[in-house]
């Protein structure tokens, strides 16, 4: 294989010779920095099994709030129309519910935003399919504040990327259609580039900020923050209460959990620390999910995180799959910076 | 970073961006990026006036995008879990309750969780029944339009005349209270009672 040269790579040439150094300055560098990290292009194979997990999760969240539709949209409902201002910033915070009035109009807007989510899964008309499903979450979320809670944040932080990168590139209904020898379609680009690095940003942020905002909390600090989380009744899905009697177990779980977090924007980068903090994220959204019951945000939460997996990684988990999912017939190493 | 090329017949290198798109597309990822940081700077308290004053232009993108979050998790502490309790006056002078997520009939999951934050989003602008009066008169005028829409849903599903709510703060044992076995006690405190307003109907 060839390698063709790229900013500041440190490889030799073939002849064995550098050319003469060109002093650059601390702005070109910046450039060329932020140039490698945002406008390098990558294998889009991690976003488009990031869209298929996003998407059975945001089916399965359609899926609920029709449930119970009328409550959560309708004009009766948890929460009147003319209060939401109450609970989130009108009139930026839109919602397509605020133009519906009757139950049958709920019922078909909620059913484009279910549609869409499946599309989505599926990746039929991928790109139509993620604007309208990031157009039926901020719908909900906005319309019915008082019902939302993390899962719906981390929808949103994972739906963005999605509408901007080629999400429907691989192992999409898409991709099958217009068939894996359709040129370059489904290979390395600059779009997947920075819809995985958007996400990946953004999940340093989220981490970054609840495991700060820990930091103000004496039960963190005295490691005892997680008897609350087992004792709390209301979220308990798994009865951990055993641990009463095992007061170091849940200071090492919550000491754990806390450095976990806080340390995670840094740690997550190198490739040394890297497979630490992403088992550290399954133990952790795992554990949330089993034991409070919030599995939903637990698995979306493990989506996000998929986007700091390489994608050489998932095409060696995938090679079992047929040749016409086009998983393999791309270039290894071509992960943001995952290599 | 390495980046391979490829011996595969008909394979050729992706593009890449001009200048002017790389610029573009730097233009709008720094504005994302603020509207993804700023969010959490500026809120829950406590926040710095900066933070607040540098979300103002950022807040149309942040709402149609439904960016504004704090991201405090579990924070500062995990806190005790809260419920409403509510009941019901029917039309034939019967009464029936219930609560506020309900853990048996709330089925899936999902729904549970979506319901439960109703009650834990109002518990938290209600302060306790022996809070200082012009503490809780003022809390009134937060909590008590959104309570008016939770009565009102609860008599639209029931088909009830009037409505009971209190919100029920329940006790978090500390581990040695559960391994004494000890009974704990729950704080309640009523949040009033509602019925239809005779120009809504039933």
């Amino acid at each position: 294989m060839n390698s063709p040269r790229m900013p500041h790579d440190d490889r030799l040439p073939a002849g064995g010779r550098r050319p003469a150094a060109v002093p650059r300055s601390w702005c070109s560098d910046w450039c060329a920095g932020w140039n490698d990290f945002w406008f390098t292009p990558a294998d889009p194979l991690p976003l488009d099994l990031i869209r298929i997990a996003t998407g059975l999760l945001l089916t399965w969240s359609c899926v609920v709030w029709l449930l119970d539709a009328d409550a959560f949209f309708g004009d009766r409902g948890w929460l009147r129309p003319d209060q939401v201002w109450r609970m989130n910033d009108q009139p930026w915070q839109w919602s397509w519910y605020f133009a519906a009035h009757s139950p049958t109009m709920i019922r078909v807007l909620g059913g484009i935003a279910l549609v869409a989510a499946v599309l989505l899964t599926i990746g039929l008309a991928t790109p139509l399919a993620a604007i309208v499903s990031l157009l039926g979450l901020v719908s909900a979320a906005n319309r019915a504040p008082l019902n939302v809670f993390g899962l719906d944040d981390t929808l949103g932080m994972l739906l963005i990327p999605l509408v901007i990168g080629p999400a429907g590139s691989r192992l999409s209904v898409d991709r099958l259609i217009s068939g894996a020898e359709q040129g370059r379609a489904g290979g390395r680009s600059v779009r997947a580039n920075v819809a995985l690095r958007l996400l990946q940003v953004h999940l340093c942020v989220v981490y970054f900020f609840s495991g700060t905002g820990k930091l103000f909390g004496a039960s963190w600090w005295e490691g005892t923050a997680l008897w609350g989380a087992i004792a709390n009744d209301r979220y308990r899905t798994l009865d951990l209460r055993g641990l009463a009697g095992h007061p170091l177990v849940v200071n090492a779980l919550t000491l754990a959990t806390l450095w976990w977090e806080v340390s995670y924007p840094a740690l997550v980068w190198p490739r040394l620390t890297r497979r630490l903090c992403l088992a550290m994220a399954v133990a952790v959204h795992l554990g949330i999910g089993l034991a409070m019951g919030m599995m939903e945000f637990g698995l979306a939460m493990l989506a996000a995180n998929l986007a700091f997996v390489p994608a050489d990684t998932f095409r060696t988990l995938l090679r079992f799959l047929p040749r016409r999912w086009s998983v393999s017939d791309t270039l290894p190493g071509t992960s943001p910076d995952l290599s | 970073m390495q980046i391979h090329e490829s011996n595969e017949p008909g394979w050729s290198a992706p593009a890449r961006w001009s200048a002017l798109a790389r610029g573009v597309a730097t233009l709008a990822i720094l504005v994302y990026l603020a509207a993804v940081v700023v969010p959490p700077l500026a809120g829950p308290p406590p926040a710095s006036e900066l933070a607040n004053r540098l979300l103002q232009p950022l807040r149309p993108l942040v709402g149609a995008i439904y960016l504004g979050h704090g991201y405090r998790f579990f924070a500062p502490n995990p806190g005790p879990g809260h419920s409403l309790r509510w009941t019901m006056t029917m039309a034939d002078g019967s009464t029936r309750g219930g609560s506020i997520p309900d853990e048996d009939a709330d089925r899936p999951r999902l729904l549970y969780h979506r319901r439960f934050m109703v009650s834990e989003k109002i518990a938290t602008l209600v302060p306790f029944a022996d809070a200082p009066a012009d503490i809780r008169d003022r809390a009134k005028r937060d909590w008590q339009p959104l309570v008016k829409g939770v009565a009102t849903n609860l008599l639209r599903r029931e088909g009830g005349t009037s409505v009971t709510l209190e919100v029920v703060e329940h006790y978090l044992p500390d581990p040695g209270e559960v391994l004494a076995s000890t009974t704990t006690t729950d704080t309640v405190t009523p949040l009033g009672s509602y019925a239809w307003a005779s120009e809504e109907g039933r």
